[in-house]
């Protein structure tokens, strides 16, 4: 999940559960304002009441009688004060219910006993909890729609500014890694940002592809040149041993010996002239400007590998199209390519087995060549190193696959041909040649 | 027939003019381009054959005023530069023929007589093997008028073997020489010896083939 998305399922969840931790705990809170609220009004009516007994004395409210009560017109308020006997003292706020008039209410009440020139009184102060009510539910309302609004309008102005806050990073994301290509030739600028976090990594980001374009380029001009400065050596090696040969005063053991010299000596120029041939592709000396016939091509390396195949007793079926066109490509190298995939085909084959070349155009788009031997095959835990530079696969009779695939390879990623390999031990192998919709068209 | 080495690794020269004297040819050394220009206008040779790589000029240089002087030498690019665009230029600019290094000596006699017939026409194409009649340009080998069909391979093989007569080749040189580019060491070998032995089997069929010998721990020869 991309971290946007997180952050936006996040921040609208966590504000989501705060709206319903709110709904759950409004009617309560909203009682307690409101109760708490009743019972200051309570206390400043006492005060009031008592204030007014100090300065104009207790007959303000008694006007000669024994006792004082008042209430509102629907009995939502009321106010009482009588003489009481016994001087129990109380000053509590608490709900019960009295009769006002033969009607039974439920009130919240305020009890308070005091002294008066010698007499004990009681007041009692009273408001319904029905009229405290009635304030809950509007209250609770404009208190939920204030709420919502308010989270809504922050949960969008969150999302707004965690894209902006996070354009940067899907700047670098695909301007230094999903757009670009190994080696890294072309260089890139650093994205515009005022976070530090994504400064450092996009800077990270470009000095490690910078170090390995670097490495890559040291590596190609190092193969290069160590291939070119040990071409002489070898080549005086070479002649050197030759002459020696050409010795009649020789004597056998001596001989075999030269040949033995001669022969290693050789291996080691295949290896130097694999290695230089892989470093001149990678870097980019091969102009990729002509035109192919698969079919013709594949007939040539066939007719090539003539011998090798009439020797082995090897039948070759081939059924490509003549009518395929290749464009964008290096004729010498994807000779090669085709040559080294065809002569594995017979060299690992069995004799009197079968190499069956053919072709197939896939929704129109690419053109695959499959290469499928009647042969020893490959370990499936092989199957991922064969391509590899010196990582030999061995098969039964000891010898290794050696550089010839690194170098189809490497043809392959320079014309970012695709090789696919499919490959049952003991049976056979099958090396498919996908050539990118780009290279192909149907001519006549 | 007069050779110029011109070739700046002192050691390589010398073995490739210790090797061409034995089969017959004459040899001098130049170690610059300067040297060699002057000893081109000292008297013309048969044959250049020019290192590109050279520390006072490129090679390529002095190919292109040699064959303007000397029309008539034959030329060969020996090189471990190696670029294609380098072998193109060497073509263009009137080699003869382009060796990358390393090369084998006897392929560089192989392709100087290759040369050699080519200008000299048809002549002496035709060379008596035991009691059979190679004939070199057309690429046939006859008992009695008689045409011995030999692959294309086999051909190349015997008539390798035939210019290094008397010597034994190993079957990587054999290889190297019929596969060029595309050999590799013990897989090849083993072709060579089935080609060796279709050659034996197609021409004994007519006559003694004798002359074509296996040398033990090395490879073939012919001994004539």
């Amino acid at each position: 999940m991309k971290l946007l998305s997180k952050i936006t399922l996040y921040t609208t969840l966590s504000k989501t559960v705060i709206v319903l931790l709110f709904i759950l705990l409004l009617p309560g809170i909203v009682k307690d304002v409101t109760s708490q609220y009743t019972n200051y009004i309570l206390k400043e009516q006492k005060k009031k009441v008592l204030d007014n007994i100090q300065k104009k004395g207790i007959d303000y409210y008694f006007e000669g009688d024994s006792s004082y009560g008042s209430y509102t017109l629907l009995k939502e308020e009321f106010i009482a004060l009588e003489t009481v006997r016994d001087h129990s003292p109380a000053d509590s706020i608490f709900t019960d219910s009295r009769i006002v008039e033969n009607d039974t209410l439920t009130y919240r009440l305020l009890d308070y006993t005091f002294e008066y020139k010698n007499k004990n009184y009681l007041l009692e102060i009273g408001k319904t909890v029905s009229a405290i009510d009635q304030y809950n539910r509007p209250l609770q309302k404009v208190a939920l729609y204030t709420l919502a609004g308010l989270i809504f309008f922050t949960l969008i102005l969150d999302l707004m500014f965690t894209r902006l806050l996070l354009r940067p990073l899907n700047l670098i994301i695909t301007s230094k890694i999903l757009n670009r290509k190994f080696p890294f030739k072309e260089t890139i600028l650093p994205v515009k940002t005022s976070t530090t976090d994504f400064k450092f990594l996009d800077q990270s980001l470009i000095d490690l592809a910078s170090k390995i374009k670097e490495t890559f380029e040291k590596e190609k001009e190092f193969t290069s040149n160590a291939s070119h400065e040990l071409m002489t050596p070898i080549s005086i090696l070479q002649n050197k041993m030759e002459n020696v040969m050409m010795d009649q005063e020789l004597t056998e053991m001596s001989r075999e010996k030269v040949v033995g010299m001669l022969s290693i000596l050789n291996r080691l120029k295949k290896i130097v002239r694999s290695l230089l041939l892989i470093s001149r592709i990678e870097n980019d000396q091969y102009v990729k400007t002509d035109e192919i016939k698969p079919y013709f091509l594949v007939e040539e390396v066939l007719n090539e590998l003539k011998d090798r195949i009439e020797l082995r007793k090897i039948r070759i079926v081939q059924s490509l199209s003549q009518y395929i066109v290749l464009t964008h490509l290096n004729r010498d190298l994807i000779f090669q390519l085709i040559y080294n995939l065809i002569n594995n085909a017979i060299r690992y084959n069995h004799d009197e087995g079968e190499i069956e070349i053919t072709d197939q155009i896939i929704n129109n788009e690419s053109y695959v060549i499959h290469i499928k031997d009647t042969g020893v095959g490959i370990r499936a835990h092989e199957l991922e190193t064969i391509f590899d530079r010196f990582k030999k696969a061995v098969n039964e009779s000891g010898e290794g696959y050696g550089l010839g695939l690194s170098i189809v390879k490497s043809i392959a990623q320079y014309h970012d041909i695709r090789i696919t390999v499919q490959s049952e031990y003991g049976k056979g192998s099958t090396f498919s040649i996908h050539f990118p919709k780009l290279l192909t068209f149907a001519g006549t | 027939m007069n050779v110029l080495i011109v070739e700046d690794e002192k050691s390589m020269a010398l073995e490739m003019e210790f090797f061409l004297k034995k089969a017959g040819y004459l040899c001098d050394l130049a170690f610059t381009g300067k040297q060699a220009r002057q000893m081109m206008s000292d008297h013309p040779f048969d044959f250049l054959l020019l290192d590109l790589g050279l520390p006072d000029q490129d090679g390529l240089e002095v190919l292109k005023d040699a064959k303007k002087n000397c029309p008539e030498t034959s030329y060969i690019i020996l090189t471990a530069r190696g670029d294609l665009e380098d072998r193109i230029k060497g073509l263009d600019l009137g080699a003869d023929d382009y060796l990358p290094k390393p090369f084998s000596l006897l392929e560089l006699q192989s392709r100087m007589q290759a040369i050699t017939r080519r200008k000299s026409g048809l002549n002496d194409s035709v060379v008596p093997l035991g009691d059979f009649m190679v004939d070199l340009n057309k690429r046939t080998v006859l008992f009695n008028g008689e045409e011995i069909e030999l692959s294309r391979r086999e051909f190349d093989l015997l008539s390798y073997l035939m210019l290094h007569k008397n010597r034994p080749l190993t079957r990587a040189q054999l290889s190297d020489h019929v596969w060029g580019d595309f050999s590799e060491d013990d897989y090849d070998s083993n072709f060579i010896d089935v080609h060796i032995k279709n050659i034996r089997k197609k021409m004994m069929a007519y006559a003694s083939v004798e002359w074509l010998q296996t040398v033990r721990g090395t490879g073939y020869k012919i001994k004539i």
